[in-house]
């Protein structure tokens, strides 16, 4: 009889008082078998205070590292502590929790390595900005020709690592745009990628990452970072 | 050899003061011998090109500068570019020792909040 795998939520929070106490309620009702870790990226206001009143551990950053800092920092909290899976969840209640056991199953089974919960493998009726679609389906490309794979939600933040995986990133992480590039590393590490198909929401409230400058320099960034990804030998 | 031209004054005065304060600044402690390499270097450079009008000369025939000047402007150009660069990448490896530190911090005050909370002391935060 071996143990039964431990999971952690890692939800990063920057500015999410409004939208967390619905997101941690929604995790531990529709899963309730995981533990969830906040992971509050410098904020503002009362995300650290809110997400301890509801009893979950926060590991505050007292500056902001961003979306793919504040992910780093929980893999590591994860790593240390023993956690077999990660999950990467919004803290705005775009991912819904319900689709936990779908994300993690193939995670658990040994199936892949990292799950990707997908709007797009099957039509969920999810419907982007044109700025939106044109960068996944350049992306998407990006993956295909860097790596033969078709992974057609390449910017999806909800994911699940295995601990193997989780290994690597608490050393390596991208500090911001932890997307397309991040996957081609994970392929050239010999890990296995598989999407899994999900419905995600409008987020509920908070701004999100993505401000207008952001959105300009994404392509630049997670072009050059992907053709890096390639031919950088993996360490 | 002849008087000095005006130029070459210029030069002189301007280099002497250039390293004397760079030194100085050594001296301090607000810049590190490491950072104070390029500096020295550089006005190593222009003393030699501002006092050595044969040598200034020909390395302008060599390298095919329309004039002189040009030729002093390519290398204060390159030394700038040189020095740049030097700073992003010193800059780039600053934002990821940043990181890790911030991020070592806040698991540390974590495991500090937990401690105390399991010998009833407060919370850091």
């Amino acid at each position: 009889m071996t143990t039964p795998p431990r999971v952690l939520v890692i939800i990063p929070a920057h500015n999410e008082e409004e939208s967390l106490p619905g997101t941690l309620a929604e995790v531990r009702s529709k899963a309730p078998g995981v533990d969830i870790l906040i992971v509050d990226d410098g904020s503002r206001d009362e995300t650290s205070r809110v997400a301890r009143e509801h009893g979950v551990p926060v590991v505050r950053h007292p500056v902001n590292l961003g979306v793919g800092g504040a992910l780093q920092t929980g893999f590591r909290f994860a790593y240390e502590r023993g956690y077999d899976v990660g999950v990467q969840l919004d803290a705005d209640g775009q991912h819904d929790p319900a689709y936990l056991g779908i994300l993690l199953a193939p995670v658990l089974d040994g199936r892949c390595d990292v799950s990707i919960g997908s709007r797009y493998v099957e039509s969920t009726g999810y419907k982007a900005p044109l700025n939106r679609r044109l960068g996944m389906l350049l992306f998407s490309g990006v993956v295909k020709a860097a790596l033969g794979q078709t992974i057609t939600d390449t910017t999806s933040g909800f994911r699940a690592y295995n601990r193997a995986v989780m290994n690597v990133c608490r050393h390596d992480f991208p500090k911001d745009f932890p997307d397309a590039p991040l996957l081609i590393a994970f392929a050239r590490r010999g890990f296995r990628l598989l999407e899994v198909p999900v419905v995600m929401r409008e987020r509920v409230a908070g701004q999100s990452f993505y401000t207008l400058g952001k959105q300009l320099y994404y392509p630049y960034k997670n072009l050059l970072a992907s053709l890096m990804a390639l031919i950088r030998r993996p360490v | 050899m002849e008087f000095l031209s005006r130029t070459q004054v210029v030069v002189a005065v301007g280099a002497v003061l250039l390293a004397a304060y760079v030194l100085d600044l050594v001296r301090r402690r607000r810049l590190s011998e490491e950072y104070s390499l390029l500096w020295v270097l550089a006005t190593a450079v222009i003393a030699v090109l501002g006092f050595s009008t044969p040598l200034l000369l020909w390395i302008t025939r060599v390298l095919g500068m329309m004039g002189a000047a040009s030729t002093v402007f390519a290398f204060g150009l390159a030394f700038a570019v040189a020095m740049l660069l030097y700073l992003s990448i010193k800059l780039s490896r600053l934002g990821f020792e940043n990181h890790t530190l911030t991020r070592d911090l806040a698991l540390l005050r974590h495991e500090l909040d937990e401690l105390r909370s399991r010998t009833g002391g407060e919370e850091s935060r």
